[in-house]
């Protein structure tokens, strides 16, 4: 449980570092608002439509990009030797290296998300919807993702296959997201069933990538 | 005696009468099944001959996810009892079963038009087995990217496996939710509620896709194995561009 | 903790997380996670959704109408509790003809009808031949509800 916390805390601690990419996260998210804002135009009806589904693919996209920090540079640097070598249950490291992502590269950017919905004229109404959904189904991006880079870490130039690989995971929360979020801004009745769903897609990547990456990692370490 | 059958040439002797058979099997099911599908079986009360659409689209779809399952299960052999027979015949399912998903997608969205009114619609049916097609694409690309055959394959495994969660959602899809796709016609309760006279190509053009199917798996299976021993004899004689007799 | 303790929490952890993840897939399968609203769910939204929405049902018998003689058709989306009307000006699908089930794509309009921007058939998973379905509607057996198993 200790090192658990260590690693967190040592991987958060070194992402809101400057250089750490923590920051560029959020950047790359602001960035990714902008530009579907300007493509989409400035008329209000739609980019309050549209809203929610920006937000969400803008996390996603944001978790991507940032999926090669997990474990790239502690491979390279041979810390992860260390952790593979010292660790009674290699799937909690990844579980905690997975936290950390969650911690450094999302959280920021979902306490950044309500600038960011009233620059998109989101409605007052879907401010909690959204950062519920969010909430509950951004862990499912930073475990898949650490799956995913577990998977390409002794690949050089690998952020394409990450991509191609993490992607069709990433559907199911990105879809349940989007519609929990406008099912709750619309007061719907699907909305805490839909929600329910993007924390089952939470759950089960909870459950498969910690196992699948540390095996992952055991391939590719030996 | 398995073990034995990753040898390339005893591979080859071994199921060369399977091969040809399932090849023989293949032409003759899919000459009956378009010859009954096109011109021996009846038009639709409702679709008309755009039914026939359907005598290629489902057993598609229906491979793209048996290919999927057979890749997944060679995958849990291939991880556990590390055989490379496994390894070999997963890596030669994936693009077998990215085409027939291709093909379900494309002759699907060809009935869509005239029958829904839309090329594509993203309901539950649809876009899990785009989703299926996009993780073939994954599973194939990590065995381009990894050089290490072993290695690659104990991670295009994983992928093959923890992407396995798909292939139950695909199939449920169309009952858990209100989906545009229509639902199960053949293996449901109750018996089929397609009619015989359509029953009878629909179940020739699954044979036949079987048979296509074994009969494309064996010499991609083939290959990868001579491959394999092509790899290894450059790196036992230490300099590559040394052709083996 | 020693090893074998870590590996037992975790072991735990990892069946909780998973019966948690089915636990919360049976219990949002038992309301409707649609495609499309049916005209009875937008009967029961707190709040008429804003923007472009989904309706699914089968279209009324006798409600299909031409007005003006115009391409522009009128019909009524209906299901067991409730109904909607729905105007569309384009092309319908082979489909689309009365106790069909119709998926429409469109503007909830404040009087509760819904302007189609798409309207698309949804095909049952029954097949016969033509002659067949012609056969049972003259002898008076055809059913539209219950397939055949012919």
């Amino acid at each position: 449980m200790k090192t658990f916390l260590a690693i967190i805390l040592r991987d958060v601690t070194l992402g809101f570092r400057a250089g750490g990419g923590a920051t560029q996260a959020a950047m790359f998210f602001a960035l990714v608002s902008l530009v579907f804002a300007l493509a989409i135009g400035p008329e209000p009806a739609r980019l309050s439509a549209l809203a929610a589904p920006i937000l969400w693919a803008g996390a996603l996209l944001s978790a991507l990009v940032s999926l090669d920090r997990i474990f790239q540079s502690d491979y390279e640097d041979g810390t992860l030797d260390v952790l593979v070598e010292t660790a009674d249950l290699l799937e909690l490291r990844v579980l905690a290296k997975a936290a950390a992502h969650w911690l450094s590269s999302l959280l920021p950017l979902i306490v950044a998300v309500p600038l960011f919905a009233l620059l998109l004229n989101l409605p007052v109404e879907g401010y909690w919807p959204l950062l519920a959904s969010l909430l509950v189904g951004t862990p499912a991006l930073s475990l898949i993702g650490a799956l995913a880079a577990a998977l390409t870490l002794a690949l050089r130039r690998a952020s394409i296959l990450v991509s191609i690989l993490a992607a069709p995971l990433y559907a199911p929360a990105l879809i349940f997201g989007v519609g929990a979020a406008e099912a709750g801004a619309a007061g719907a009745p699907s909305f805490v069933p839909t929600l329910l769903l993007v924390a089952a897609s939470s759950l089960f990547a909870l459950v498969f990538a910690p196992l699948a990456g540390a095996a992952a990692i055991r391939f590719n370490m030996s | 005696m398995i073990a034995d059958l990753a040898n390339p040439e005893r591979f080859e002797r071994f199921v060369k009468p399977f091969w040809l058979t399932a090849s023989a099997l293949a032409v003759i099911l899919l000459a009956l099944g378009f010859y009954f599908g096109l011109f021996h079986s009846p038009a639709d009360y409702q679709q008309g001959d755009t039914v026939r659409i359907m005598y290629v689209h489902v057993p598609a779809a229906m491979m793209s996810m048996a290919c999927y399952t057979a890749m997944a299960v060679a995958s849990i052999v291939g991880f556990v009892w590390k055989h490379p027979l496994a390894d070999v015949a997963a890596k030669a399912s994936a693009p077998i079963g990215a085409v027939f998903t291709a093909l379900a997608l494309v002759t699907g969205s060809l009935w869509g038009k005239p029958m829904w009114g839309a090329w594509w619609v993203w309901d539950a049916r649809l876009t899990s087995e785009l989703i299926l097609f996009f993780i073939y694409i994954g599973y194939i690309a990590i065995w381009e990217a990894v050089d290490d055959k072993i290695r690659a394959a104990r991670l295009a495994a994983i992928v093959a496996i923890v992407g396995f969660v798909n292939i139950p959602i695909i199939k449920f899809s169309v009952d858990w939710w209100n989906s545009l796709h229509q639902g199960e016609s053949i293996f449901r309760r109750g018996g089929p509620t397609i009619d015989g006279s359509m029953l009878l190509p629909l179940f020739l053009m699954i044979g036949a896709y079987m048979m296509v199917y074994a009969a494309l798996l064996v010499p991609a299976m083939k290959n990868e194995l001579s491959a394999r021993r092509i790899a290894r004899l450059e790196r036992m004689g230490g300099v590559s561009g040394v052709r083996p007799e | 903790m020693t090893r074998k303790q870590k590996r037992g929490v975790f072991i735990g952890f990892i069946f909780a997380a998973a019966a948690l993840g089915v636990f919360a897939v049976l219990a949002s399968l038992n309301s409707a996670i649609a495609y499309f609203y049916t005209p009875s769910d937008l009967q029961k939204l707190a709040k008429p959704p804003a923007g472009v929405i989904r309706l699914g049902g089968l279209v009324k018998q006798g409600s299909v109408a031409y007005p003006g003689g115009s391409t522009t058709v009128q019909f009524v989306v209906a299901d067991k509790f409730a109904q909607t009307r729905v105007t569309y000006n384009g092309i319908l699908p082979d489909l689309f003809r009365e106790g069909q089930g119709v998926v429409v794509e469109g503007k909830l309009e404040p009087d509760g009808s819904v302007e189609a921007s798409q309207v698309l058939a949804k095909h049952d998973e029954k097949y016969m031949p033509k002659e067949l379905a012609d056969a049972l509607k003259k002898q008076g057996v055809w059913q539209e509800k219950n397939a055949p198993h012919s």
